[in-house]
């Protein structure tokens, strides 16, 4: 592998005063899926479209596919493939028509039959655009990122809004063109989405990357930090806060009912929790202990939860 | 090129399919279409005007809807955002926008047209091209507006503002909907800061008016300027998504597009073109309506007399005279005029007026020089039913250009014919008025063009006929000579005889007519000597002799003896303002003239006057006289008036002069006949006008009652027509009255 699809250094985006992307370092490599996790507004987007080319950037070295997308943004579009949330087509283009149509702003593109088949959408190729069902419309964005065979696909949030099954319909594609060896940027705050499909992941927070591998190696940075959830029937005290055998401060909820703790010695700090909610006076409604999962990752790095 | 054709191509397709859009590009403009065409009577000549109408209406409909919220909902849709990372500019979506609009709009245009012809008799155009590149223009450019609308709108709302606020006072100041012309002059001036009111005039010039593309550049460029001011301004701020907003800093792009418009509409305040071509079309549609007058009496004006007949308009001619009950209006598809009762007369023409002479005193110099303009007194002829009268001296140049003003149809007046300047002698009459106390009082062009095209004193034959070839090539129409000596107490120097032959000579070498003032016999002798067309005044102090008359006639000489003059300046001797008491006289006659004058008759300066015309020795009766003798020998009679002289009124005067012909003897038959087909023979123009004949330009009066019986009857008008147009005369000037 000679190069890195997509290599980023020091990567900066102000907008006015409000700094929005403050220093990031990531590289993609050939044939790697890579998600970026982060809440809305984080800065994920707007990473995303520096290296797509729709945004300048401020400061730093970005070079997508060999390109600066600052610079060669036409030459950039002709090799990349984006699937954006939430975009629409005219309400009655056919689906065969709108590949045709996109087809003529690429020099290069791929059979549309074979992709419409591909895609499960021959049988739709008729058929007006807005007659198709949200995964069928989602497809066809699919089809059109697609349809000038690109070395390097982005995909924004591309299940965000679509009902279960037609998720995991869109995770099978997706999966298949990871299998397909296509490089491929996914932006999700769908934590299984990027479990089940990311080679690896960086999580963005208030424009900067505070973890980033495997996500089995993010998992392992807390490895043994298992998660103990503990609920009160009453708001917790706020003075007298005993120190509990835990690798960071506690996490209240909103209500100050519940208290979270990531610990290497759950069993220890369970019991450290529960003795000091039943010295406060208080009852013990429920108890949780868990094996970290990415969002807890993320809970536990952000202090927020991805959706709010 | 790829992309701009894929655009195109689906873009079309989206149009044809979107159900909307052909209900606005199409059904609606033909629902406009035949609306205005039963409004307007489009089969009665109007048709044009509709057409333009409705192709304004449309374009403003395809640019600022069909383009502007068109492509404002597609960014707020999120359709612009899936183009947005494709590897495309705004350009070829701003292209292909524009281009498509144009397709849409050609088969509505070429359906309107075509309509238009087939059903309301509208002649195609005879400059396709010129129209339909202007179409195009207009097409584009209102495209364009409406994108750049797109691209500074922030969202949906905001773009039915702007367009709304655009769309509502094109809509009805432009002229698609209501008549410009009838607006005040303030409103027709804002109207010309409107792009639409460019696009209107323009298709208005060009579909109506037959002008070439060539004639209407500045408001082509208007649009090509929109257009392509529109194109950069809408690739800068265009947008693909609805979350980029735009600063309302850079909303003021609006301002730059509309910048071609401010120009044109500053131009257009200054030198008011447009709201003139405006009042011409809408004077050359009002000549193309259809008329039917029927259950009249019709005086051809050659003699003959239609006792019940009907007369068809048409195109601003005679189209048909029938006896009896004509095709009912309808089935001609004509408007409809009752004539029971009335006479149908040619409109009555007057050979010998001073059109810089106001026929009257002001007592302020101020006064005189607002008054001094040639168009009023035209105005003045119309209203009173003369549709047709000749200049016997004025300022040349002057009288040309109102001339041009009257033939074009900038002005409405009666048809000016001129004599050029007075041919008299060094010291003659005609060259006193120069040292007359009013020429210090005229603005300085007119003093100018008074002092040197009012007379011509030929010193030589050969000097004499090179200045008629001079003003033959100025373009008058006739030429006009003075023979007098004076009377005593107020002597001329008289023009020698062969002076006065080489004039003539040259006149009709040049085929012009040439009439001649006389003040006595010799001179009337001398005129027929020298063989010209007419003889003005003949004589009001001496009895011209059967002999004289009877050679007059076999000559084919004229007789224009301008009683009414006579009369007016024996009432100005003995200090009466009669004349001005009289009813047309107080309708037409400005209101501060005619005070003024009657207040001027009571002052001592105008005795001073009195006294001189005692020595004049003006005799109503021998000028009456003399009018009867050559009545009875048959001389071609024609009428004149000598307006202009004090208490000789612009207008009214011919029917007073036709009632003194009829007091002197004369049947009113045969005064009619010399008002009006005599009188159109001596100005050449006896092939289309002074006679109610197929074919002939339809000028003409309807008077109540009968005036072969009554000659008072001619001045009882109840419509005048002018080159088919029914005058409004109340409309026909507005002083302070």
């Amino acid at each position: 592998m000679s190069e890195s699809a997509i290599e980023v250094r020091g990567l900066r985006k102000s907008y006015d005063a409000f700094e929005a992307v403050r220093g990031i370092d990531f590289e993609v490599g050939q044939g790697e899926v890579f998600g970026l996790l982060g809440p809305n507004g984080a800065g994920k987007t707007t990473t995303v479209e520096i290296l797509e080319g729709l945004r300048p950037r401020t400061q730093g070295h970005v070079s997508v596919l060999g390109y600066d997308p600052g610079v060669q943004v036409n030459d950039l579009k002709q090799r990349i493939g984006v699937c954006l949330q939430a975009t629409n087509l005219p309400e009655k283009i056919t689906v065969r028509e709108a590949l045709a149509l996109f087809s003529a702003f690429y020099k290069r593109t791929i059979d549309r039959d074979q992709l419409l088949k591909r895609l499960q959408l021959w049988e739709k190729r008729n058929v007006y655009y807005t007659t198709l069902s949200g995964g069928q419309k989602q497809r066809v964005a699919l089809a059109l990122a697609l349809l000038n065979d690109p070395q390097l696909l982005f995909l924004d949030e591309p299940t965000t809004g679509l009902d279960p099954q037609v998720r995991l319909e869109i995770h099978s594609l997706i999966q298949e063109l990871k299998d397909a060896k296509r490089t491929i940027v996914l932006t999700t705050h769908y934590i299984e989405e990027a479990e089940r499909l990311c080679d690896r992941v960086a999580i963005i927070d208030e424009g900067k990357i505070i973890a980033m591998g495997t996500p089995r190696e993010i998992q392992a940075q807390t490895i043994g930090q298992s998660r103990v959830e503990v609920t009160a029937s009453a708001p917790l005290p706020e003075d007298g806060l005993p120190s509990f055998t835990s690798v960071a401060q506690p996490v209240f909820s909103t209500d100050r009912t519940g208290i979270v703790l990531g610990s290497p010695h759950p069993g220890r700090t369970l019991v450290e929790v529960i003795k000091w909610i039943d010295h406060a006076g208080l009852e013990v409604t429920d108890v949780h202990l868990k094996r970290p999962t990415l969002e807890d990752v993320f809970i536990e790095l952000t202090g927020k939860k991805l959706r709010d | 090129m790829n992309s701009y054709l894929a655009l195109i191509q689906t873009y079309l397709r989206l149009t044809i399919r979107d159900r909307a859009a052909l209900f606005f590009s199409y059904f609606m403009p033909l629902i406009f279409f035949f609306i205005f065409s039963q409004m307007m009577h489009a089969e009665r000549g109007t048709a044009m005007l509709v057409v333009n109408m409705v192709l304004t209406l449309g374009i403003l409909g395809t640019g600022l809807f069909g383009a502007g919220m068109r492509a404002t909902v597609d960014r707020e849709t999120n359709i612009l955002r899936r183009f947005k990372v494709a590897p495309i500019s705004p350009a070829p979506m701003l292209v292909a926008s524009m281009v498509v609009g144009l397709f849409n709009f050609i088969p509505i245009y070429l359906l309107v047209l075509v309509l238009a012809n087939r059903l309301y008799g509208m002649p195609m155009p005879s400059n396709m091209i010129s129209l339909t590149l202007f179409v195009m223009a207009g097409v584009l450019a209102f495209r364009a507006i409406g994108l750049m609308i797109a691209a500074v709108a922030n969202s949906t709302q905001e773009a039915q503002i702007l367009i709304q606020s655009l769309y509502m006072p094109m809509l009805f100041l432009s002229g698609a909907t209501i008549p410009v012309t009838i607006m005040p002059e303030w409103v027709q001036t804002v109207a010309q800061y409107l792009p639409a009111t460019h696009l209107f005039v323009g298709m208005q010039s060009i579909l109506g008016g037959g002008e070439p593309l060539s004639h209407n550049l500045a408001a082509l460029g208007a649009l090509v300027l929109t257009v392509l001011v529109s194109f950069f301004v809408g690739v800068k701020l265009f947008r693909w998504e609805k979350g980029e907003k735009l600063s309302n800093a850079s909303k003021l792009w609006v301002v730059a597009v509309l910048a071609p418009f401010v120009l044109m509409g500053m131009y257009q305040t200054r030198t008011k073109d447009n709201i003139v071509k405006n009042r011409v079309f809408d004077r050359e549609l009002s000549r193309r309506v259809t008329y039917l007058v029927r259950n009249v009496r019709i005086f051809t004006g050659d003699g003959t007399v239609i006792e019940n007949g009907g007369v068809l308009v048409r195109e601003g001619h005679i189209a048909e005279i029938c006896t009896g009950d004509p095709p009912s209006a309808k089935d001609l598809k004509a408007t409809e005029i009752e004539g029971a009762g009335k006479t149908l007369l040619p409109g009555l023409i007057d050979v010998h007026v001073h059109l810089g002479a106001p026929g009257g005193f002001y007592a302020k110099p101020e006064d005189y020089r607002a008054a001094s303009g040639f168009r009023r007194p035209l105005e003045a002829y119309l209203y009173s039913g003369v549709t047709a009268v000749k200049s016997a001296g004025d300022a040349t140049g002057m009288a040309l250009d109102e001339r041009n003003n009257i033939r074009n149809g900038t002005d409405l007046g009666a048809e000016l014919f001129i004599s050029g300047p007075l041919f008299t002698a060094e010291g003659g009459h005609g060259t006193e008025y120069l040292k007359m106390d009013f020429i210090k009082n005229m603005p300085e062009s007119a003093r100018k063009a008074m002092l040197e095209d009012f007379v011509r004193t030929p010193k030589t034959p050969q000097e004499a006929a090179d200045q008629v070839a001079a003003l033959a090539g100025r373009g008058v129409d006739a030429i006009k000579a003075v023979m007098e000596a004076g009377t005593p107490g107020m002597l001329f120097n008289r023009m020698d005889a062969s002076i006065l032959n080489a004039i003539v000579t040259a006149a009709h070498q040049h085929h012009l007519p040439a009439s001649v003032h006389t003040g006595d016999i010799q001179d009337v002798t001398d005129v027929i000597a020298a063989g010209a067309d007419s003889v003005e005044h003949g004589s009001a102090r001496q009895a011209i002799p059967a002999g004289v008359f009877r050679r007059m006639k076999e000559r084919g000489i004229a007789y224009d003896p301008t009683v009414v003059v006579y009369e007016d300046m024996m009432d100005l001797g003995l200090g009466k303002t009669d004349p001005l008491d009289r009813s047309l006289v107080q309708q037409v006659g400005p209101p501060k003239l005619i005070a003024d004058t009657k207040k001027y008759m009571q002052s001592p300066a105008a005795a001073k006057i009195r006294e001189s015309f005692e020595g004049s020795h003006f005799n109503l009766d021998l000028a009456n006289q003399n009018l009867l003798v050559a009545y009875q020998q048959g001389v071609t009679l024609v009428t004149g008036t000598d307006s202009g002289n004090p208490l000789t009124i612009h207008g009214p005067a011919i029917h007073r002069e036709l009632q003194l012909w009829v007091q002197a003897g004369i049947p009113p038959a045969a005064a009619l006949q010399a008002a009006t087909w005599n009188a159109a023979k001596l100005l050449h123009a006896s092939d289309r006008i002074g006679l109610i004949h197929k074919g002939y330009e339809a000028s003409f009066i309807l008077v109540d009652g009968n005036p072969l019986k009554d000659i008072n009857a001619t001045e009882r008008l109840s419509s005048v027509f002018f080159k088919g147009e029914h005058i409004r005369r109340q409309d026909l000037f507005d002083d302070e009255r």
